[in-house]
């Protein structure tokens, strides 16, 4: 259909056009820049972290009793947890993986602690740390048991392996094998790298560095005692109030907590999560929202140009060619609203990559966008745009 | 004329009901989702002692690392925290009229209730200043004095909901509890308090319920108790044991002063440079001379405490209410015109331009009102929900617990300017337009 | 050219059906000026708008340029409407925000012709009706005269079969009601029938048979006499735009 005479009617009258392009306009900006926001909060929390999160829980306790005995509790621990059908494996942890708990060190590639190091998030773990873990070590192997330091209180002794990620690695040792290259701590102590785990997340999901994970072969000691355990699948939740009827039963420490690793990392990733659902909702509101001035400023053409409708049925024109004039008329003023939300979307878009550090957006979110709004805003015009059809001819004649 | 003018802005909605829901609905999602990311802003940006901003300080002294800053995206910034030592050392200064330093560890505590279990309780180590300094309210008892930090006295200051859980709140002070191995006696029962955001101490988050129980600073030392909170170190040291610990350059320690007057703030001002010089001297602070004071407004600045994604969603909450207004104006045309034949007769019968644009904004008004009380129910509900999502289990957003009359009284102000705003063009429109159009049958 | 037999309308509401045609017989053959009277309520807007094929009807036949159109669908009657009726409305029902140009171009889009074909049209159309210079404005410029006389060329431009004219010149004054029915008679004398409704005998006057309706149904008091041939075709004077 013809769309010259649509337009040039529709600027002779501009005011309903203009208020709905601008509402279009804001509406692409917004949502084509929260879904963005969205689908990058979904793939970080998505990340794989390497570890088996969804078969572990931790055990936290704390023990006030004077000269508690820490180094027989543990052991006792350890070998009931192990030691209990489900359970794959158990170790004595310094901190939970995902939970923005825990402690981080430099690392160097050479003695006398010159420069900044690597940073690394250490976990102390004992023989069957990387079975409780879950973790995949590409190549070297894990800790044997007579290299674990028995617990101790404090002590600036470093320990004599490690064993890292490949992003550590590959940042200490960026040309050559790491793989049982020795690294020095800040105090110029040595550890050789004993193993090397392909990926693996540490405590600080917000943190750029999250890969740099380094295992350190101790007895996690003293006043609180953590405890990680892996189950087989399905067994988690069935053990985790067994374990804590039995722990608690140890006099001189409390049982504070025990909860599943899942709890830990959803925590940490609330207020990502938050923001993708508080966005979401937003979305729908503001499609729904702009929908709605859509279907008022149609309806309320279709009712002040009755008349005119009428006439042109009775010089000629079958339903459905009125049907298309409020088509292709919605038509025009979307896309005149989407040329200026392109503009804007892009606005907002790069505004946010340079004060909020966002990623710049992706053009086919726009280009999705604009293809949406385009579908939203025709269905929105398909009711009154029926309505009008059916408008009789001989309104025409009416002199009322 | 206004009471006239009321009456036929309830007539004109009586005729058109659909359309004024409508237009009270835009108006109030537009109004709740401003509100609701108001509120967290609020409640984040918000300075809970705001009457004692010229008073109290967080003390910063620049004992970092000569290679590199403390804060790798803000440079000039001194770390938050200081050394055991250094805590120490400004404990002495007489200038401040309350001193705080403090941090936080944990404590297992036994009430001797056979009934109440044996319990971790997150556990604030500080001076005897802190409840002063920071107008900690009491329901029983008090805060210890200068003699308890000196011992240290084993007392201890209980919150109100440990008193409930353990004594059913009853007034527990004089009691005896014990903390992991030793009988501390209370000596005071807090009154609910919640500040938000935890300014006094943003290491463990911001929106945090604060600590169940409170015990002289003094203790940390003599109870070699481990920091809970947030411990960093820039220099290879041999730490073996909790002395080495306590001189080393970790910083670990909250430390605040509050002053009587802007003198002696100034006055403390050049005694911790003094101070700072003098270490300087023994070979520590080995970056330039940068010690701080800054009051809490300064200090959730600092910490960054409103989020990126907060000021991003109050951003796009805006724009939203831009569509909503944007949206009501449409659908105020749309209704005006339609009802046009009215006006044209009022103003072929005597009514002036201002008369029907007077008549106009009283129903916009009245509509942005009611959009507006809509708006703060569902903001309520809202609010409401995001509790419930969050803070039953991650202890989060805890202290969101409703809007306060600032936020409130906002809301209906934010929701009046929207009205306004949506309606002045339409209402103008109708004016405007010549009797004879409207009143000739079209 | 129009053949209606037997037509009855009648219209239905809960309480009452009102017959607004009964046994409405009329014959109207090509190169006619028809005008059909009756006092209000008689049924004449009835009457057009089924001879306009702009309403259904309950009984009868109605033949139309021998084409039987009483039982049609939607589709087809605007077709019809489009190709062998110009309408001429009283109050002009011009579109507003659409310039002359435009508005005489309307039927003219629905019948799918090319641009040229149309540009042909509406030119001549507009050339007719003296009307050509005025191409670009908007009605709200145009006297009320003037606005029915684009209502004409649009008529026109797609070479109806016959014009339905209702009450041409009732929301006129009397110069240009006299120049409007000036135009009418030398379209019709051009070859073209116009079955005319009004309530004014002096324009009743002016065409050459006139039908009256009472109470739907038909009297006719001036019969017809006869094929009339077209005259020699006279050029329109152009109109000052005097309101």
């Amino acid at each position: 259909m013809s769309i010259r005479p649509i337009l040039s009617a529709l600027l002779r009258n501009k005011t309903g056009a203009i208020l709905v392009a601008v509402q279009i306009a804001l509406t692409l900006a917004v949502v084509v820049n929260s879904i963005y926001i969205i689908v990058q909060r979904i793939e970080k929390i998505g990340r794989p972290t390497g570890i088996d999160e969804n078969n572990i829980f931790m055990v936290n306790t704390q023990n006030y009793a004077r000269n508690f005995p820490f180094e027989a509790t543990i052991r006792e621990d350890l070998a009931y947890l192990n030691g209990l059908p489900g359970v794959v494996a158990a170790t004595t942890i310094n901190a939970i993986p995902l939970s923005g708990g825990g402690s981080s060190t430099a690392y160097f590639n050479a003695p006398g602690g010159k420069g900044e190091g690597v940073p690394g998030n250490y976990f102390e773990v004992t023989e069957r740390g990387i079975d409780a873990l879950g973790a995949h070590l590409s190549s070297g192997r894990g800790f044997s048991a007579a290299v674990i330091r028995p617990p101790v209180q404090r002590t600036s002794e470093f320990v004599p392996e490690i064993i890292v990620t490949r992003d550590v690695a590959k940042q200490l040792f960026p040309d050559t094998e790491p793989l049982g290259k020795t690294v020095y701590s800040q105090l110029s102590q040595p550890a050789r790298i004993v193993g090397i785990i392909d990926h693996m997340h540490g405590s600080w999901t917000g943190w750029d560095k999250v890969g740099n994970v380094v295992l350190h072969p101790v007895t996690s000691c003293c006043n609180r005692i953590s405890y990680l355990v892996r189950t087989k699948p399905g067994d988690r939740d069935r053990l985790m109030p067994i374990v804590e009827a039995k722990l608690v039963r140890t006099s001189g420490r409390v049982v504070n907590s025990v909860r599943t690793l899942s709890f830990y990392k959803d925590r940490s990733y609330s207020d990502d999560r938050n923001m993708a659902i508080f966005l979401s909702v937003v979305i729908v509101l503001l499609v729904a929202i702009a929908s709605l001035g859509i279907f008022g400023l149609a309806t309320f053409n279709v009712q002040s140009r009755t008349k005119q409708i009428g006439t042109r049925r009775a010089i000629g024109a079958r339903r459905r060619d009125i049907v298309q004039y409020f088509l292709v008329e919605n038509w025009l003023i979307t896309t005149s609203g989407i040329v200026g939300g392109c503009v804007l979307a892009l606005a907002v878009g790069y505004w946010l990559s340079v004060h909020f550090e966002l990623p710049r957006l992706d053009l086919y979110y726009l280009v999705g966008g604009v293809f949406g709004l385009w579908l939203v805003g025709q269905l929105a015009t398909l009711l009154p745009a029926r309505r009008a059809s059916r408008v009789p001819p001989a309104v025409a004649t009416r002199t009322v | 004329m206004l009471s006239y003018n009321l009456r036929l802005a309830f007539a004109s909605y009586r005729r058109n009901p659909t359309l004024t829901g409508l237009v009270a609905s835009a108006i109030a999602i537009g109004i709740a989702v401003c509100t609701i990311t108001l509120t967290l802003y609020h409640a984040l940006s918000n300075n809970p002692i705001w009457w004692k901003n010229d008073q109290l300080y967080a003390v910063t002294i620049d004992s970092w690392d000569p290679e590199r800053p403390d804060n790798d995206k803000h440079p000039e910034r001194p770390p938050p925290q200081l050394t055991y030592k250094d805590a120490l050392a400004l404990l002495k200064s007489d200038i401040p009229m309350r001193k705080v330093a403090m941090f936080k560890s944990t404590r297992v505590l036994d009430s001797g209730k056979a009934d109440v279990k044996v319990k971790r309780m997150d556990t604030r180590v500080t001076t005897g200043d802190f409840f002063r300094a920071f107008d900690v309210p009491f329901l029983y008892g008090g805060p210890w004095g200068a003699a308890a930090d000196q011992g240290p006295e084993p007392v201890v200051v209980i919150s109100k909901e440990v008193n409930e859980k353990t004594f059913g709140g009853i007034n527990s002070v004089g009691r005896t509890v014990r903390l992991d191995d030793r009988d501390f006696r209370i000596i005071g029962v807090l009154d609910t308090w919640q500040p938000a955001p935890t300014y006094y101490d943003l290491n463990n988050g911001s929106l945090e319920n604060p600590e169940d129980i409170y015990i002289p600073f003094a203790w940390g030392e003599a109870l070699e108790l481990e920091s809970a909170g947030n411990t960093n170190c820039w220099k290879s040291e041999q730490i073996n044991t909790f002395k080495d610990f306590t001189n080393s350059e970790c910083v670990w320690i909250q430390f605040w002063a509050e002053f009587s007057s802007k003198a002696d703030h100034n006055r403390f001002q050049s005694w911790l440079d003094g101070y700072a010089k003098d270490q300087k001297k023994l070979g520590r602070f080995p970056r330039p001379l940068n010690n701080h004071l800054y009051n809490v407004d300064e200090w959730l600045d600092f910490n960054e405490v409103v989020t990126k994604d907060n000021r991003v969603l109050v951003g796009l909450a805006f724009m939203f209410l831009a569509v909503c207004v944007v949206n009501t104006v449409g659908l105020l045309l749309a209704k005006f015109l339609s009802a046009a034949s009215l006006s044209g007769l009022r103003r072929a019968l005597g009514a002036s331009r201002r008369d029907i644009f007077q008549q106009h904004l009283v129903e916009v008004i009245v509509l942005g009102l009611a959009g507006g009380l809509l708006g703060l129910i569902f903001s309520a509900l809202g609010l409401w929900g995001l509790r419930l999502m969050f803070a039953s289990d991650f202890d989060q957003y805890a202290s969101l617990t409703h809007m306060d009359p600032t936020m409130m009284g906002a809301a209906i102000l934010l929701s009046l300017l929207a009205g306004i705003a949506a309606g002045l063009y339409p209402a103008w429109r109708i004016g405007r337009i010549q009797p004879a159009t409207y009143l000739k049958t079209q | 050219m129009l053949d209606m037999q037997g037509i009855a309308k009648i219209f239905r509401t809960d309480l009452i059906e009102t017959h607004a045609l009964r046994n409405f017989d009329l014959k109207v053959e090509a190169g006619e000026f028809v005008a059909v009277t009756g006092p209000s309520g008689s049924g004449k807007t009835t009457f057009l708008n089924i001879a306009g094929l702009l309403e259904t009807f309950e009984h009868g036949t109605y033949r139309l340029d021998d084409q039987d159109v009483s039982r049609i669908s939607d589709d087809q009657r605007s077709r019809l409407r489009n190709e062998k009726i110009g309408f001429i409305f009283q109050s002009f029902n011009l579109i507003p925000d659409l310039n002359i140009y435009d508005n005489v171009d309307v039927p003219l889009r629905y019948r799918r012709l090319s641009a040229s074909d149309r540009h042909t049209r509406i030119t001549s159309a507009l050339d007719i009706v003296g009307l050509a210079s005025r191409m670009k404005h908007i009605p709200a410029q145009l006297s009320g005269g003037q606005q029915q006389r684009v209502a004409i060329a649009r008529a026109l431009a797609g070479d109806p079969k016959f014009l339905l004219a209702d009450e041409p010149t009732g929301n006129l004054d009397s110069l240009m009601a006299r120049q409007v029915m000036d135009l009418l008679e030398e379209i019709n004398r051009m070859g073209t029938t116009i079955i005319m409704v009004t309530h004014d005998p002096d324009l009743a006057r002016r065409a050459h048979r006139n039908v009256q309706i009472i109470d739907g149904q038909v009297t006719d008091y001036k019969p017809y006499e006869g094929p009339y041939e077209p005259s020699a075709i006279i050029g329109v004077t152009g109109e000052r735009a005097s309101g």
